[in-house]
């Protein structure tokens, strides 16, 4: 597929998504933790901004459904390898537990099932030091457009390392 | 509760204030919402289109404050959402509509709808259910 190893374009990919984040991604001060075919895990520091309570005490729940939706887009973007175009189809998400922290937050996401038009997702929010809990948990549907060369909105694919 | 109260909450939360939307109407089954446009709202590099999580917060905002009967002693919790996501969201107004499906006393139901210029043409629509106790 590529002329790189299939893991230096996994990190190379990483590294834009990070470096090339902005809007609500820059704005999250997402970290990459770990970004592999597999799965993906993302660091978010708490930010009083995105409380629910004047207490600033309380993650909204919208930060946490923000949260998996930007993590199903770098996993899925990961594990399909080839994208044009992504665009969520749905997304659901059960609050299991109350967000009530300062600590940082972790978010999971892998893609589980993939087809040529779809690939389906599902991730997990924790909080650092207490990661046996799972505060909430989502799954996502992504319709794709495969192509070799990006042309739409993820065109980070490196020119120079692609042959067909 | 009415709409200037709806207001006077929207403008203590911090998630509520970043979001930045306005209480255009609250009637008993329901609230409607318009949000700027804002930079910090953009979901991916190239294109200016809004991030899918802040459509579904503008929603889950929306039908949160559509139920609440006292927000100061009992916010609405949120227990789970679906959001169907059917047009981009580009940079421009975005305006939502929650419509209590059912309410009872422990749990409510709402269906909500975001647009952009036509409220006819939806760029997503969400189900939200809440715990009132």
């Amino acid at each position: 597929m590529t002329d790189i190893k299939d893991d230096e374009w996994v990190a190379r990919m990483a590294e834009l998504w990070q470096t090339r984040s902005k809007g609500l991604i820059y704005g999250l001060n997402l970290k990459a933790e770990l970004a592999t075919r597999q799965g993906v895990r993302l660091r978010m520091p708490f930010n009083p901004n995105f409380c629910a309570d004047e207490d600033e005490t309380l993650l909204h729940g919208g930060v946490l459904t923000s949260l998996l939706d930007s993590a199903f887009g770098l996993a899925i973007f990961l594990a399909v390898g080839e994208i044009q175009t992504m665009a969520t189809l749905d997304l659901r998400v059960d609050y299991l537990l109350p967000a009530k922290t300062r600590s940082d937050v972790i978010v999971e996401a892998r893609c589980h099932h993939q087809t040529r038009h779809i690939a389906f997702g599902t991730g997990q929010v924790m909080f650092d030091g207490a990661e046996n809990e799972v505060v909430a948990h989502g799954t996502a549907t992504f319709a794709l457009t495969r192509g070799d060369q990006g042309k739409g909105h993820w065109s980070l694919r490196p020119k120079d390392g692609t042959k067909t | 509760m009415t709409k200037d109260e709806l207001q006077a909450i929207c403008n203590k939360i911090p998630y509520f204030r970043f979001l930045d939307f306005t209480i255009e109407t609250a009637d008993p089954d329901g609230v409607t919402t318009t949000m700027p446009f804002a930079d910090r709202h953009i979901g991916n590099p190239e294109a200016e289109n809004y991030h899918g999580g802040i459509v579904a917060s503008l929603l889950e905002a929306t039908a949160s404050l559509s139920v609440s009967d006292d927000w100061e002693t009992q916010p609405p919790k949120p227990i789970n959402l679906t959001v169907d996501y059917m047009r981009p969201a580009r940079s421009g107004t975005l305006n939502a509509k929650a419509t209590i499906s059912r309410k009872g006393r422990r749990m409510a139901s709402v269906a909500t709808v975001a647009w952009q210029d036509n409220e006819d043409k939806p760029v997503a629509k969400g189900l939200f259910h809440f715990l009132l106790v």
